[in-house]
């Protein structure tokens, strides 16, 4: 196969997924095609340096979240959160009513959730990744990879539910 | 591993996926002894499938992957340093492209005019022209000034283009690009189909404000 045929190929498996996450990353079309454009483009120039290549999903959606934090311009802090309670506290969120909810709200709800915990969230819900992976595209320790997860989706149900009780008065 | 702690770890679990991961083995066992919590982990799960399918509608625009393989950077290398041959195109319209287009869109305004005008004069005003035979691509000129879009990627909306009305050219091997017209109608009707395709066209040759125009006589499809 040659250098195109393999670059094309790789386009079409992964370029939905990354689309994905671009979009729950910033909710700007443009800018999550610009971000899965660029991390092609990085790819093409930089991808022959990846040795295992059983990694390339990972290393894709490593460069595309640093090319966010870039676009973004922000910076990040790591800390670890305690889980504990959070099971507790979590609002519970049925499967109908997330059903009721398009694919547009639950972005807009998406959101609403801090940056921090955004990517981590659409990552464990929408891509295959282990945590490991997941930490390692998002480059921080894995307990706070979970932690965050774990808190954002708390924020989530929380907002769900606001959603849902806003929709049905709205009947 | 009481069902409190277990909760916590369970809240992270997701399926099949996170099987392998030692992290729920005793929790997921816990499950297993605890009729609630097996019921309250089978509602996780159900949220979690739910709310990562309408993640996975998102869809991405559909030429999308076309334009990352096209405007692929193809590197090169020039004593031992690998230079990046261009960077592609942003979608997010920046002022230059803004004002850009402005000015497409004014020249657009401009052929269009030229266009009803010479299709409404009849033939004999510019029947004077040298006549020629131009082998090329029929183009949507609207696409294809305004955005340099030509070529089988770009047929599709070419030929919706063409079909609704818009200016039709045609650019000749040599590069050389005509504005067709017609001595009665438009050539719309006759060309939508062969948008991006190579005809030729045997016509007559003349210039207006600067444009070139080719007033069709005869076309050959082939």
């Amino acid at each position: 196969m040659s250098a195109d045929q393999e670059f094309e190929k790789l386009v079409k498996l992964y370029y939905q997924d990354l689309y994905r996450f671009g979009f729950s990353l910033t909710r700007s079309e443009a800018d999550a095609c610009d971000l899965t454009q660029q991390t092609f483009y990085i790819w093409a120039n930089k991808g022959h340096q990846l040795k295992d290549l059983g990694k390339v999903k990972g290393w894709l959606f490593t460069t595309l979240h640093r090319e966010f934090l870039q676009m973004s311009r922000r910076q990040k802090r790591f800390s670890d959160e305690p889980i504990s309670e959070v099971a507790d506290n979590l609002p519970h969120v049925s499967a109908d009513v997330v059903n009721r909810i398009d694919a547009q709200t639950m972005l807009g709800v998406l959101g609403q959730i801090d940056e921090d915990y955004r990517a981590p969230l659409v990552l464990y819900y929408s891509e295959d990744l282990s945590y490991k992976e997941i930490a390692d595209v998002l480059e921080v320790p894995l307990g706070t990879v979970q932690s965050r997860i774990a808190r954002a989706k708390t924020h989530l149900f929380q907002r769900l539910t606001q959603t849902n009780h806003r929709s049905h008065q709205s009947i | 591993m009481n069902t409190s702690e277990a909760k916590e770890r369970l809240l992270l679990y997701r399926g099949p996926i996170d099987d392998a991961d030692p992290q729920f083995g005793e929790a997921l066992a816990h499950a297993r002894r605890d009729p609630d919590l097996a019921e309250w982990m089978r509602e996780q799960s159900r949220s979690y499938g739910t709310i990562r399918s309408k993640l996975r509608e998102i869809e991405p625009p559909r030429d999308l992957a076309e334009k990352i393989i096209r405007e692929r950077p193809i590197p090169f290398r020039r004593g031992g340093t690998q230079i990046i041959r261009k960077r592609p195109t942003s979608f997010r319209p920046s002022w230059t492209q803004m004002l850009q287009l402005a000015a497409a869109i004014v020249i657009l305004a401009g052929i269009t005019t030229v266009w009803l005008n010479l299709s409404q004069r009849g033939r004999h005003q510019l029947g004077q022209g040298q006549e020629v035979v131009v082998k090329g691509e029929v183009l949507d000129m609207t696409c294809y000034i305004a955005h340099n879009l030509s070529g089988p990627q770009h047929a599709e909306c070419a030929k919706t283009c063409i079909r609704k009305g818009l200016p039709v050219g045609i650019k000749g091997e040599d590069g050389k690009t005509y504005l067709l017209v017609d001595k009665t109608q438009p050539v719309n009707a006759e060309l939508a189909d062969y948008a991006a395709k190579t005809v030729t066209i045997r016509g007559k040759e003349t210039m207006r404000d600067g444009f070139s125009l080719l007033q069709v006589e005869e076309i050959r499809k082939f």
